[in-house]
């Protein structure tokens, strides 16, 4: 209250304010008034700049999903990759080595691991700028450093699961008939180890698209995690409750397209109402 | 080099600075923040402002008149000063500026600026539709009336609140730069007003690289991206080792007080000689040099020494001996004996307190740093660290025993540092937040505030400021110096201790 109407209002001010924000109404009827404006797709405005809440989010939102996408591009295929690796070659040195580089991934708190890959790319090598928003030169950066704990968590995730699977009889029976290892890994194993795979990544997306505070503070990355952090730290009300509610709603969102993408890459989870 | 990304994709001619956050706005009414003031201060103008000398001079107004009774400013405002639409500023002008500040409907945190002036109340509780104090006398000349006389008065007419702008279009300033571009959480883009009267603009603009983190904008410093920054901590030692860097870092000393803070208002913090225990008990000329890298100026008082108009007495230096006190030494070094013998005479050993700071890393180490000198003085201090607006909330409220704390000028008066934190009408949020209550104190910075003449005035603050010494509601730190480096094309770059006063003027690039 203080921080809008300044350390210094008079307390006439104050109370001009709180009848203008509806604050000196009780909480059901606050509540009632929010949800009547969430109704009309109305977030409000923020008590600071005045801005409205809905444009500034969908303006920020279309940065934090490239960034996102960028960052699954990045981590899908490497963490995959090395648990693949590490499943085929299980307990010898290469997959002492992955089982290593995964647990420093995960262990690694990103605001450290952003500015070494800051201090390295950037100010040694030169190769992208530190920070900013815009085209793909600026998301390198960001994404590496979002993707590096998500494809220590795949690597570990797709090792156990590929590994279990390389016990199963009907590996055997495949290579018994004969197929090609090429065949069996794609055909046989990624197809039977893709579940959960696809549940981490379905998972880490929808917390990129939450916001990656931390990471797009650092890298300056205009989007949807520094605009919820200012919201918090300003306790700008209508910002933190407009971020939360689409935050909530994509991630549900991306649940259930996940859940929909089960039905079609695995058949035994497919759902049919005449079955039951 | 895979991608180039410097400097070759900067604007050819405009400087490059940073700020770490998003201003909130740049309406002048409503700047609160030193993001949206530093850039406003360029933009527009007001009838005052400062020269390097903390003076006031001529802005807008090129001379002003005030009655013998301290009550009316007479501005004579220059002709030939536009608006960047066009029109010329006349007195009108400033008069619907400054009742904007005060209509309730801008919902300014501005509005005491112009408080002292007459019929201000009146009209923010819309009982007149007009400010009386402001008087429109002819085109070029405009009056202020004050309720009662109030010295720091000018002073505070060089705040972003006081400059002028159109009614027409409100963000159209007079000032030696044009808003061109603001693109929200990433940059804004400033481009020479071209027809500026004011003076010389060497850059064709300016650009404000918005970049939260103090890391980042050192890399972006160390690759040239950017053209001066504020050195953080963290990198302060590193540059000044560095040979390339170490000549091209300028210090700019703050007029700020960093300070510890008694609550005066409850036990054990209202024992005044309690408070001066622990002013003696901690070491802070050490902590200045050791812990804070010397990044700032030994503190004596609440007064920072840059508006400090007076000396602070020293043993015998008492002019008259009459009273008991008048002898009394000022100056309070570390002496851990005296502390512990004064605890002892006042029976307070054992003493248990609460110091609250804000989470931030550094402050916390300060407050272990302070919790141990206190300790061996015999006052067992707990820390209790919170989020920054609960840490505002609960020392506006007078909850802590103790808490750590700094005041920034808001205008270049020592009757900033006085009268906000000391007089008993600004408990809490307004400054007081020591709640400190003294009724001598309280009159002599009145007094200080009606007082016509500058001499007046300094001995009332300065009698003042020896009364709170003496009662120590604070134990006053240190004036904290900041660092800038700036690049080596960079030339003539100039600090100022207040944000505002730099409009953009003195810098140039050479390549």
């Amino acid at each position: 209250m203080l921080s809008l109407a300044g350390e210094r209002a008079h307390p006439e001010i104050i109370e001009n304010i709180k009848k203008e924000m509806g604050i000196d109404k009780g909480f059901i009827r606050q509540y009632a008034g929010y949800l009547k404006l969430l109704m009309h797709g109305n977030f409000g405005t923020s008590y600071y700049t005045n801005r409205d809440v809905l444009k500034d989010i969908a303006a920020k939102f279309p940065n934090t999903l490239a960034l996102a996408f960028v960052a699954t591009l990045i981590a899908v295929p490497a963490g995959v990759t090395l648990g693949f690796i590490a499943a085929y070659r299980k307990d010898g040195l290469i997959d002492k080595c992955v089982n290593a580089v995964s647990l420093a991934g995960l262990s690694i708190p990103v605001f450290w691991s952003a500015i070494m890959i800051m201090l390295l790319l950037s100010l040694k090598l030169k190769l992208f700028p530190p920070s900013g928003t815009g085209d793909i030169r600026f998301l390198v950066l960001p994404a590496l450093a979002l993707a590096i704990p998500a494809a220590a968590t795949l690597a570990r995730i797709t090792r156990t699961t590929v590994a279990d699977i390389l016990k199963m009889p009907y590996i055997n029976t495949a290579k018994a008939k004969g197929l090609s290892s090429l065949s069996i890994s794609s055909v046989h194993v990624l197809k039977n180890a893709i579940i959960p795979i696809v549940t981490i990544i379905g998972l880490d997306f929808g917390s990129y698209l939450n916001g990656a505070v931390v990471t797009e503070t650092i890298f300056g990355w205009d989007g949807l995690g520094r605009f919820t952090m200012e919201g918090i730290i300003k306790r700008d009300y209508p910002v933190i409750l407009g971020c939360i509610i689409t935050g909530t709603a994509v991630f549900v969102l991306v649940n259930l397209i996940t859940d929909i993408a089960y039905h079609y890459l695995d058949p035994r989870i497919r759902l049919h109402a005449k079955d039951r | 080099m895979l991608f180039s990304c410097s400097p070759s994709n900067r604007l050819d001619g405009y400087v490059y600075y940073r700020l770490n956050a998003n201003p909130t706005t740049l309406d002048p009414a409503l700047i609160t923040d030193v993001s949206g003031a530093s850039i406003a201060a360029k933009l527009f103008n007001g009838l005052v402002k400062l020269n390097d000398d903390l003076e006031i001079v001529p802005d807008i107004a090129e001379k002003w008149e005030v009655s013998k009774d301290g009550l009316r400013y007479r501005f004579y405002i220059k002709k030939g000063v536009s608006f960047i639409n066009g029109r010329e500023v006349k007195a009108q002008d400033f008069k619907y500026a400054f009742e904007r500040v005060l209509n309730p409907k801008t919902k300014s945190p501005n509005t005491w600026v112009f408080d002292k002036v007459e019929g201000a109340k009146e009209f923010q509780k819309r009982i007149t539709r007009e400010v009386k104090g402001f008087k429109v006398i002819d085109g070029y000349t405009f009056e202020i009336k004050l309720k009662r006389p109030f010295s720091p008065f000018l002073s505070m007419l060089t705040m972003t609140p006081a400059y002028v702008i159109p009614k027409e279009d409100i963000d159209k300033g007079t000032g030696p730069f044009i808003l061109k571009k603001w693109l929200h959480n990433r940059e804004l883009i400033l481009e020479r007003n071209e027809k500026y009267l004011g003076g010389n603009v060497k850059v064709k603009g300016i650009v404000y690289k918005i970049i939260p983190e103090d890391l980042t904008a050192v890399t972006e410093f160390e690759l040239g991206n950017l053209d001066v920054i504020s050195l953080p901590a963290s990198a302060y030692s590193k540059f000044k080792k560095d040979k390339h860097w170490s000549s091209r870092i300028i210090s700019m000393k703050g007029l700020n007080t960093y300070y510890l803070g008694m609550n005066s208002s409850r036990p054990p913090f209202d024992n005044a000689n309690l408070r001066k225990a622990v002013s003696y008990a901690i070491d802070r000329k050490k902590i200045l040099e050791t812990f804070y890298e010397n990044r700032g100026r030994p503190a004596q008082g609440p007064v920072p020494d840059l508006l400090r108009k007076w000396k602070i007495r020293e043993r015998g230096q008492g002019s008259r001996v009459n009273g008991q006190g008048e002898n009394e030494n000022l100056v309070i070094n570390y002496d851990s004996l005296k502390a512990k013998e004064i605890i002892k005479r006042e029976g307070m050993s054992g003493i248990k307190a609460k110091m609250y700071v804000t989470a931030d890393q550094d402050v916390v180490d300060l407050a272990e740093i302070i919790q141990s000198y206190l300790l061996s003085a015999g006052i067992a201090v707990d820390i209790k660290q919170l989020e920054w607006s609960a840490y505002k909330d609960a020392i506006n409220k007078g909850e802590a025993d103790m808490f750590w704390l700094s005041w920034w000028a808001d205008y270049p008066d020592a009757e900033n540092f006085l009268f906000p934190l000391f007089h008993s009408s600004n408990f809490g949020s307004a400054g007081n937040r020591t709640r400190y209550a003294n009724k001598e104190a309280d009159f002599l910075i009145e007094q200080g505030q009606n007082a016509l003449n500058e001499k007046d005035r300094n001995r009332f603050y300065r009698k003042a400021e020896e009364i709170i010494i003496k009662e120590s509601p604070w134990v006053s730190f240190w004036h904290r110096t900041d660092f800038l480096v700036t690049q080596p094309w960079i030339r003539g770059y100039k600090v100022y201790p207040i944000y505002t006063m730099d409009k953009g003027m003195d810098v140039r690039i050479e390549r």
